[in-house]
């Protein structure tokens, strides 16, 4: 009878619009345009939330296995003043290895919906399949598992990774909420 | 929702139908109940003290005060009465709601309170003693919490008085909780660094001594409190020797940490007059929790022989721990709540102090009932899927832990009678354990009460059988109840065990001397010199043994020694005495007899000795 997450079907059939945002090192990419990538993973994240700071290791780890089979990840900052100093220092202490998009004007939150940070979306051939938290470590603020039971992201992107066709789905994550940043 | 919050905006008049605002009605809210951790330097992840600062996270903050898991407390309210409350009223969260609802508006600059003011540093001002742990110790990045406990060795020459202690993690991010244990059996320094890293894991540290000298005090640190300082007259003793380890609870914070803490020790030059106690309510050996079960209840209770104040509680489980209380019953039959968590959190466990003493009259009888939940309902389970859990110090097992501080209400100090009750409880619970039979042992024999004291250790031995301290404690005994052989065999046998024991040396010395060997004596006396030289008791029974077999120059030459490291010890002032008449330096002597005197005023030989010198 419990379930461990909620599960509601996306439309079909929308496709991402594109949005050109700029890269921590300055360039200007439209992160959902088609560039031949298996997916692009979107990490929405922030410098001062513990709850993402705590994933940093868990994305590191998802990265190193998927980049490899032909995944883009991004990490997208959220807070719409914060220098670009701070992110840069946030993204070298928690060892990132991927780009950072600095979403200042929530083009890409608009987009992909996201509710709190930490949280993914994930676009397969330019459609999100997928937005919702990393894994179910976190069930609610302050209540954490040891080590997480369900991988959710994980798994779905084994699935794009095996080319299957992916129901589209979301979860409710854990973190700091983006309504905040407005 | 809606309707009952403009119903309170409408029963407030000055308020009139204006929304909250921050200057108004959240800074006093914000200053007084979360900047303590949140501000620079704190545990928290972030400063609450500007309205920048709050404006960015309204939606988290009004979500989790209404979840109260912001600020931390886990006590149910109204059972016991806790110094430092932190709880919210509903009122108070309901403003906040309301102001995040409305959008968090700023409001007039005028109503802004002024920020609240914090000491910097050292809450207590500069420590007269602080020590540093060696090297830093890393914390991963990810994984699940550490259990670490780091062992600090202040190096006081001389007995000093603790008045206060404070504790600077080093890096607050990533420390839940802390505790300082004091170990002055020096057990916990040789875990140190097995591992490689400074410290050595546990959640919990056993620490067994020898002597009667009870835990008192709770030293703890959580978030937003790094100090515990105690009354005046309530001071603790620290000793040279006596090491403190720091049980620390750390969580990964997504980047490798390093941690480096030190603990601020403030003295003060009066000894105690009053001993508070820490009295343990738990039946660890009833943890056996079947997978899968939801309410798994263990209890514990102790019937209180003596009049107490208590004056602080300190409830422990681990991730399986759910609803916690502590009761107690007096001999009128009423009952009172001593303290009620009904969502065990381990993460903010701590230590509550009551805001005043509360009395419990001989009688009371003082009881916990923990239950736990290891089903996998319970996202804090640690194992997946559930399994068995029986007791431990590792985050996977379980603990049921009362502590309570007590302090006996009348003079002389009753703490024995209150160990005494303790340890026959124990008893109850354990029938055969080693601790009970032993502690009733040494509490019987610092009783006078040879015979009893004899037959609790020997059953103490029956649990371990390889007990030099009990073989030791056993002879020491049959000695004071005048049975010198049988106590020789137990000296012997502990010295077969641990060679290298010095006190066990000792009392074997002092049977030999009574039986006037002094060859046999004087061998097992220089075995105690070698691992202490500055043992005074044995220097000043060396000389006397010296002495007795005519090798006055080396007699005189540890005497002196006894007495300029001791100058009060009185065996060493009459025994040099004697040693000086005996080689005819009638002035010297005269001298010692009557620093002897001055510390025994009756004592017949020390007078007899000064007669015969013709020094009356
Ligand atoms: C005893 C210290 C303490 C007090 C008092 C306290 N906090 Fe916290 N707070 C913390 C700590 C530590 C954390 C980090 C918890 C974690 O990492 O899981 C935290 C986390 C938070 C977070 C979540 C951070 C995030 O992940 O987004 C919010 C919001 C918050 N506190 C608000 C408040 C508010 C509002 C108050 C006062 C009403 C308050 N706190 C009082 C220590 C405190």
């Amino acid at each position: 009878m419990r379930r461990a997450f909620s599960i509601a079907v996306l439309a079909w059939g929308i496709f991402a619009s594109s949005a050109v945002l700029t890269t921590l090192d300055g360039r200007r990419v439209d992160p959902l345009a088609n560039t031949g990538a298996k997916a692009v993973v979107l990490l929405f994240t922030r410098s001062d939330c513990p709850i993402s700071n705590r994933y940093a290791p868990e994305v590191e780890r998802l990265y190193e296995q998927f980049a490899a089979r032909g995944f883009v990840f991004w990490l997208v900052y959220v807070d719409r003043t914060e220098s670009e100093n701070n992110i840069r220092k946030h993204v070298r202490e928690f060892g990132y290895r991927f780009g950072a998009l600095l979403d200042r004007k929530h083009e890409l939150v608009s987009l992909a919906k996201p509710v709190v940070t930490p949280e993914a979306a994930v676009y397969a051939r330019g459609q999100l399949v997928y937005r919702g938290r990393i894994d179910n470590r976190y069930v609610a603020f302050g209540k954490a598992r040891q080590a997480a039971t369900e991988h959710d992201l994980e798994k779905v992107l084994e699935e794009v990774a095996a080319g299957r066709t992916v129901q589209p789905k979301t979860t409710r994550a854990i973190g700091c909420f983006i309504e905040d940043l407005k | 929702m809606r309707l009952r919050a403009l119903f309170a905006i409408g029963a407030l008049p000055a308020l009139g139908a204006s929304s909250p605002t921050f200057n108004r009605d959240i800074a006093p809210i914000v200053f007084s109940h979360c900047a303590t951790c949140h501000r620079p330097g704190e545990a928290a992840p972030f400063s609450l003290l500007t309205y920048a600062d709050a404006q960015k996270r309204a939606t988290q903050i009004a979500a989790l005060t209404s979840s109260r898991f912001m600020p931390p407390w886990l006590p149910e309210p109204g059972k016991g009465d806790f110094a430092n409350e932190r709880r919210l009223s509903a009122s108070q969260i309901r403003t906040i709601r309301q102001w995040a609802a409305q959008g968090a508006p700023e409001g007039n600059p005028a109503d802004l309170p002024p920020q609240p003011k914090f000491v910097e540093g050292w809450q207590l001002g500069a420590p007269d003693m602080i020590v540093t742990l060696d090297k830093p110790y890393t914390l991963a990045a990810s994984g699940s919490d550490v259990f670490r406990n780091f062992v600090f060795r202040p190096a006081v020459n001389a007995t000093r008085y603790v008045r206060a202690v404070e504790v600077r993690p080093g890096n607050k991010k990533i420390v839940h909780h802390a505790n300082v244990l004091i170990d002055r059996s020096g057990s916990s320094r040789l875990r140190d660094g097995q591992d490689g890293a400074p410290g050595f894991d546990g959640m919990d540290v056993k620490i067994e001594t020898q002597t009667f000298d009870p835990d008192s005090h709770f030293l703890f640190w959580k978030p937003g409190t790094s100090y515990s300082e105690e009354p005046k007259d309530m001071a603790w003793r620290l000793d040279p020797g006596t090491d403190l380890v720091l049980n620390m609870h750390l969580q990964p914070s997504g980047k490798a940490e390093s941690l480096q803490p030190s603990i601020g020790l403030y003295f003060t030059d009066q000894a105690p007059t009053r001993f508070p106690m820490l009295v343990q309510l738990e039946h660890d050996g009833a943890l056996d929790i079947p997978a899968g079960r939801v309410d798994f209840v263990v209890k514990d209770w102790l019937k209180l022989p003596v009049d107490v104040d208590l004056l602080g509680i300190y409830p422990h489980a681990h991730y399986l721990g759910k609803d916690l209380q502590g009761l107690a019953t007096l001999p009128d039959g009423s009952t009172r709540w001593l303290i009620h968590i009904p969502d065990w959190d381990i993460n903010w466990q701590a230590v509550y102090r009551y805001k005043k003493p509360l009395f419990l009259p001989k009688g009371t009888v003082i009881s916990m009932r923990y239950t736990y939940d290891n089903s996998a309902q319970n996202p804090r389970n640690p194992s997946h899927p559930p399994k068995r859990v029986g007791n431990g110090d590792k985050s996977t097992d379980e603990m049921a832990h009362l502590w309570l501080q007590v302090l006996p209400r009348s003079a002389p100090d009753q703490r024995m009678i209150l160990q005494e009750s303790v340890m026959r409880r124990r008893l109850e619970k354990y029938p055969s354990d080693f601790l009970a039979h032993y502690s009733l042992g040494a509490l019987l024999q610092a009783q006078s009460m040879p015979g009893e004291a004899a037959e609790y250790y020997r059953r103490a031995l029956l649990a371990r059988p390889g007990s030099a301290t009990v073989h030791n404690a056993l002879g020491a005994t049959l000695l004071s109840g005048g049975k010198a052989k049988e106590a020789m065999a137990e000296f012997q046998q502990a010295l077969r065990l641990e060679p290298g024991y010095s006190n066990a040396h000792y009392n074997a010395a002092r049977v030999f001397l009574a039986e006037e060997r002094f060859g046999d004596a004087i061998e097992h006396l220089r075995a105690v010199i070698r691992i202490d030289p500055r043992d005074v008791p044995a220097l000043s029974d060396l000389g006397a043994a010296m002495m007795a077999t005519g090798q006055t120059d080396e007699s005189i030459r540890y005497l002196h020694e006894a007495v300029r490291l001791r100058p009060d010890y009185f065996n060493a002032r009459y025994n040099l005495g004697q040693v000086l008449a005996e080689i005819g330096k009638v002035d010297e002597a005269a001298s010692e007899f009557r620093a002897a005197l001055k510390l025994q005023p009756e004592d017949a030989d020390s007078r007899e000795a000064l007669r015969k010198i013709g020094r009356e």
